[in-house]
């Protein structure tokens, strides 16, 4: 874990690629030059109600005077995207932190595979821009429901030509009929070849399943969990239970509810990712340092997430 | 009261300078977050300067009690990294002013000798706290070795006892201990 700085950046272009998909354009006020990235980095947004989300870096590796974002709207989705989507305009102010890479091109790598399916294609479409301009082999396999839902179809086309892209729309009206084939593409392990894949959860559980015999540390996946923000640095804290007075002390590596359930304390809890809401517990008498992805700022005031959210030095719980 | 005449301390010296200056003033809302340049601040007694993370509560060593209400920086030092003095490291280091993340880029005022001094900045008072001590943490955000390029001269952590506005160019000046 590495801290990472956090810039307030400004949006210097707001730019529709399909109906969901919008690319935001970063510039730092102050700063011509930015921190640089490696293809398949990303950053973290910080939105106003202290969520973080980290999005991908879609444009050229090569300039470092901008940072580019693709957001797909989920209107079903925790509400990061929507926000962005209703509230980004040119000229907005956002933090923005400095670009981290868990998804890079692999050192010395002779060929690259990648199988992007939809947004997926953000961190790919920064790789191949880097791969292309320097004639380095890949090849391309993305997949989307129809060219026209199909983020940065068109420059992806023109960026690889049609030796190296190969596009799959499941859409039936599409001209492309055929249909990716994941098992097929990897079917033959070639030495000093990486694969690289970003996508929904089904596709990336298909190439899983169909790389099985490739070289460990070989394919490469690209999966955003929810967030924590990764310069936090857990302290210590107390935990009081209203019910009995018992303090509880909660170690800086442990979450208060694994305390808890060491205690015998059993509380529901699921995802234990700050995401799902099921460890919700009131407090009260107590300064609650909010991790999670569910509560709002309403909620928090009196309920707090006992997976992921912490104290500063105690808090009384609701139990 | 000739306070001027009162010494200080076993040897019974006092330390002096003359020309002390607030060359920059810089806050961040938060930690992680970029210092932002100020041409004045409001310092508040006991608590730090207003808008900064560590008035605010939120910064990274916001829940390890200490004196942090302000925190100083010496230009000399960032000076001494640009020509790579002393030759710790392979090559200088340029640091800006908003690097060193301590609130105030400060010229001509002998830091490491003001723990426990009173000393004025402008119309405000500061006491020296501890001296500051470089951490791992900075080197991860800047993404530059400076730990050891700072060690031993990382700045002095104040407590503010007088309040009021500082402005770029204020005077620094000793005070005497009571």
């Amino acid at each position: 874990m590495t801290a990472r700085l956090i810039m307030k950046m400004a949006v210097a272009e707001v730019r529709p690629v399909t109906d969901t998909v919008t690319v935001y354009r970063f510039e730092h006020p102050r700063r011509p030059h930015l921190p640089a990235f490696n293809p398949g980095a990303h950053v973290d947004v910080h939105l106003p109600d202290g969520k973080v989300r980290q999005y991908s870096l879609c444009g050229d590796p090569d300039n470092d005077t901008a940072y580019e974002i693709a957001v797909k709207r989920e209107d079903e989705g925790r509400g990061a995207s929507r926000w962005l989507h209703e509230n980004l305009r040119v000229g907005s102010v956002i933090p923005v932190s400095a670009p981290r890479n868990n998804f890079p091109l692999a050192d010395g790598a002779r060929r690259h595979v990648f199988i992007a399916g939809g947004i997926g294609i953000t961190p790919i479409l920064a790789m191949v821009t880097h791969l292309a301009r320097r004639d380095l082999p890949f090849e391309l396999h993305f997949c989307a429901r129809s060219a026209r839902t199909a983020p940065f179809a068109a420059s992806l086309k023109h960026l690889c030509g049609p030796e190296r892209l190969f596009a799959y729309f499941s859409d039936s009206s599409s001209q492309a009929a055929a249909r990716l084939d994941v098992a097929e593409i990897l079917s033959k392990v070639e030495p000093g070849t990486h694969v690289y894949c970003c996508g929904p959860q089904r596709l990336t559980e298909t190439v899983r399943a169909a790389a099985v015999h490739w070289p460990e540390g070989s394919v490469h996946f690209e999966v955003f969990k929810p967030t924590l923000d990764e310069n936090f640095n857990p302290e210590p804290f107390d935990v009081k239970l209203a019910s009995t007075g018992e303090v509880l002390r909660i170690p800086a590596n442990k979450s208060a509810l694994e305390v808890l359930r060491g205690h015998g304390i059993a509380l529901p809890a699921s995802c234990e990712l700050g995401l799902c809401g099921s460890c919700a517990c009131g407090y009260r008498e107590g300064v609650v340092i909010h991790r999670d992805s569910v509560l709002d700022l309403t909620a928090r005031q009196n309920q707090m997430m006992l997976c992921v959210s912490r104290a500063r030095v105690s808090v009384t719980l609701d139990i | 009261m000739n306070i001027q005449a009162k010494p200080v301390g076993a040897s019974g010296l006092r330390t002096k300078w003359s020309d002390g200056r607030l060359l920059h003033i810089h806050i961040a809302p938060a930690a992680a977050y970029e210092m932002e340049e100020l041409a004045e601040a409001n310092l508040i007694a006991g608590r730090g300067i207003e808008g900064d993370r560590y008035f605010l509560g939120t910064g990274t060593y916001s829940p390890k009690p200490d004196a942090r209400e302000v925190t100083l920086f010496e230009m000399e030092v960032l000076d001494a990294l640009a020509r790579n003095d002393p030759p710790l490291q392979a090559s200088p280091i340029k640091l800006e002013p908003e690097d060193h993340r301590r609130n105030l880029t400060v010229a001509g005022v002998p830091l490491d000798h003001l723990v426990g001094k009173r000393f004025r900045v402008g119309d405000t008072i500061l006491v020296g706290g501890r001296l500051n001590f470089p951490c791992k943490y900075l080197e991860e955000l800047l993404g530059m070795p400076v730990y050891l390029p700072l060690y031993n001269r990382s700045g002095l952590n104040c407590r503010i006892e007088k309040g009021g506005v500082i402005r770029r160019g204020d005077k620094i000046e000793p005070l005497d201990d009571r």
